[in-house]
């Protein structure tokens, strides 16, 4: 048992663990992760059951990569604990023992004599330590007395409170992978859909693709969500890329959108002194017809083309997806009959290839494409992730540590006061892992004033 | 107002200066020469900075948002960390490696390999997280540039010792000091920059904020590195040589993270 808390103690074993696991990472970038056996087969041929076997193929899930993560919490656990007891001691109880020999071995040390007594003494140095802000604890044993004086006394445990932060910050990633949940929600405009396990539903009231002034490059995709609780509207605001929703331990996230393909929005006009108004403008997708106001009339759209072509068999395509010469096919009808029908073109306004039933009826004309219009559904991710206030509490921590580690050194300044002959001897050390030469020139300036007063 | 390539150009030449300026001073121990290499550089670094400001306020984004506009930011990042540096420390010494390393990075910023024109930001760099992200993880790596130089020279420096030779400028005792204090700053800075707001701002983003992309696990190697090199260091007792080499592994593995990953391997970090 003991050998084992040892074995797990050592800081040779963190340094063996962090080697392979650095290892192991690599070559888990090396090799694509998480993808299909049929791509393996492709890109490793015979090797690509031995490497799934491996768990290779999704190396940071697999059981050994979180066996050697484990390893690595485990002696950090135990390597912090056994270190953190001697230090706890050092900080609360130290022990105040002092030679003047093992105190003049070290670097910034010096001695002199005092003409007070010995109280006085002590009064001086703790008047000059408590100057530079040192707290300080005294023993007097006979005609001695031993003064520590100590300050940023929290930089000895910086390395503690890293490791601390980095073992909430495991905690926190067990619990996400554990009860982490998310979801892909496909929203429709205008339609709600329960978000899984939430007890809310949430509707699409718009999505918007904001372009630069180029009219080339997205700027932004946009949703207007609403959240309904039971049947209730409880708030309304808009999601989009790296500005997502929160609400009752949900957050909904822009993730992306779906276009149909070759769906533009086609506006056409009909021609008729007879028509109101309001019924001439009529919107249509490929597949879809519409009832042209209350005229009894129907205008359906069949195909688009956007670069319209036919060869010289009559057959019709179009010769690229570039809107060259867009044509709709299309057919306006009164209860079954067919009035107008065939190809329209948007850019030539007075050009048709149509059968019309009536010399005097209504024309079609094509008037504009939309095909910027806003996608079709827009993709809402739902993620449920309770572990994430723990990696940011251990993210402070993680700082908060390295920062005293690095930039909040202990300083301690140890004193022995003796009685020698009607005066006192002083001896005097400072200790300091970190930035020497600040400490050096501290005690210095401290040892001058002491010396000065004598 | 000159253009932002003028500026660049100028920074670039006289980058050049004063490389040619501490070229000279390698061989002539003149302290008049190491103060003007210094200004030179600092010089460049003033017109380095102007360049940047001008992209930022041209383009309205964060000097950093493809390959070239990060190039350049790490160059000026490694020259203002190596000056910094200089001024605490006194190592002129340095100042030649070290400007190859910057006009190094300035020239491959600068050829036509890297498309220079102002693209419209991605809807998923629109943030101000893509601010302290991308800069505290380069200024992190620009110290860890100034570790690297500064190990190379421990090496040498050793080396020299060993064969009893005079001794040219600094011990190899202080340049592993410096080498030391040198990732003391770049490592809390690549912690926070790299992995900390990564994590924050990968989940604002992406809505996870860990997903085992390339970059992130290159990143968290690179983290590996280092505290190894701490835990050798300040546990172990490690110093000197077998530091120097980590640390130099360290800062190549720091390169791959930021550079190689976006060529050589795919993932979300595919902005460049």
């Amino acid at each position: 048992m003991k050998s084992l808390m040892r074995f797990l103690s050592s800081v040779k074993l963190a340094i063996t663990l962090i080697i392979i696991i650095v290892v192991v990472s690599i070559l888990g970038t090396l090799i694509p992760q998480e993808r299909s056996a049929a791509e393996y087969t492709d890109r490793y041929g015979g090797l690509a059951p031995l490497l799934m076997r491996l768990s290779l193929t999704n190396l940071y899930h697999s059981a050994w990569y979180i066996v050697f993560l484990s390893l690595l919490a485990l002696n950090t656990v135990v390597c912090t604990l056994t270190r953190l007891g001697p230090k706890l001691r050092r900080t609360f109880r130290p022990r105040l023992e002092a030679e003047a020999k093992t105190l003049l071995a070290v670097k910034d040390s010096g001695s002199l004599k005092m003409n007070f007594g010995l109280k006085e003494t002590a009064t001086a140095i703790r008047k000059a330590l408590a100057a530079r802000r040192y707290k300080a604890r005294e023993k007097a044993e006979g005609g001695r007395i031993i003064i520590f004086g100590r300050k940023k006394v929290l930089g000895w445990f910086g390395s503690e409170i890293v490791h601390l932060g980095l073992l909430v910050i495991l905690a926190g990633a067990i619990i996400s992978s554990l009860t982490g949940f998310r979801a892909f929600l496909k929203l429709e405009k205008g339609k709600a859909q329960a978000v899984p396990r939430a007890g809310f539903e949430v509707r699409l009231d718009r999505f918007d693709t904001e372009y630069y002034p180029d009219g080339q490059n997205v700027k932004d995709w946009k949703s207007r969500l609403t959240v309904i609780e039971g049947g209730r509207e409880v708030r309304t605001e808009f999601v989009e890329v790296n500005r997502p929703l929160a609400h009752k331990g949900f957050v909904l996230y822009q993730n992306s959108y779906v276009q149909e393909a070759k769906s533009p929005l086609l506006v056409f006009e009909l021609l008729d002194p007879v028509l109101p108004e309001a019924a001439k403008k009529i919107l249509l997708r490929p597949g879809q017809s519409a009832p042209v106001g209350k005229t009894g009339l129907t205008l359906s759209l069949q195909r688009f083309e956007p670069d319209f072509i036919r060869d010289e068999n009559g057959l019709i395509s179009s010769r690229s997806e570039e809107l060259n010469n867009p044509a709709a096919q299309v057919t306006l009808s009164r209860a079954g009959e067919n009035l107008v029908s065939g190809w329209v073109f948007a850019r030539f306004p007075e050009f048709s290839m149509t059968h019309e039933s009536q010399a005097s009826g209504p024309t079609i004309v094509f008037r504009d494409i939309r095909p910027r219009i806003s996608p079709d559904f827009s993709i809402i991710e739902a993620a449920q992730d309770k572990g994430v206030a723990l990696i940011w509490i251990g993210c402070g921590l993680l700082m908060a540590g390295l920062c005293l580690a690095f930039y909040w050194p202990t300083r301690e300044v140890r004193f022995l006061l003796e009685e020698n002959k009607n005066k006192i001897d002083v001896t005097a050390a400072a200790l300091g892992a970190k930035n020497r030469e600040a400490l050096s020139s501290e005690f210095v300036g401290l040892f001058k004033e002491l010396k000065d007063q004598t | 107002m000159m253009s932002e390539t003028t500026l660049f150009k100028a920074a670039l030449v006289l980058y050049a200066c004063a490389l040619a300026i501490y070229l000279v001073f390698q061989f002539r121990k003149k302290e008049k020469l190491a103060i003007a290499g210094w200004i030179t550089a600092l010089l460049g670094l003033l017109f380095h900075t102007t360049a940047l400001i001008h992209r930022t306020v041209v383009s309205g984004h964060a000097p950093f948002t493809n390959m070239y506009e990060s190039l350049s930011f790490l160059a000026w990042a490694c020259l203002a960390a190596y000056l910094v540096i200089d001024r605490v420390f006194k190592i002129p010494r340095a100042g030649f490696l070290f400007l190859i390393v910057v006009l190094a990075l300035m020239l491959l910023a600068n050829s036509p390999l890297m498309p220079k024109e102002i693209t419209p930001l991605v809807p998923a760099l629109q943030s101000y997280w893509l601010w302290l992200h991308v800069s505290i993880t380069l200024l992190g790596e620009a110290f860890f540039a100034v570790a690297f130089i500064t190990s190379l020279m421990y090496l040498a420096a050793a080396a020299r010792e060993k064969k009893n030779r005079k001794p040219g400028g600094l011990s190899s005792e202080k340049l592993d000091a410096i080498s030391y204090r040198c990732v003391a700053v770049g490592f809390p800075l690549f912690t926070l920059g790299g992995l900390v707001l990564g994590m924050v701002w990968a989940y604002k983003a992406w809505g996870t904020y860990w997903s085992w992309d390339p970059k992130e696990v290159w990143s968290l190697i690179t983290w590996f590195v280092f505290a190894l090199y701490l835990h050798t260091r300040l546990v172990m007792g490690w110093k000197g040589k077998r530091s120097a080499i980590i640390t130099i592994i360290g800062f190549l593995l720091a390169l791959f993270t930021y550079f190689g990953v976006n060529y050589l391997l795919t993932g979300l970090h595919s902005y460049a």
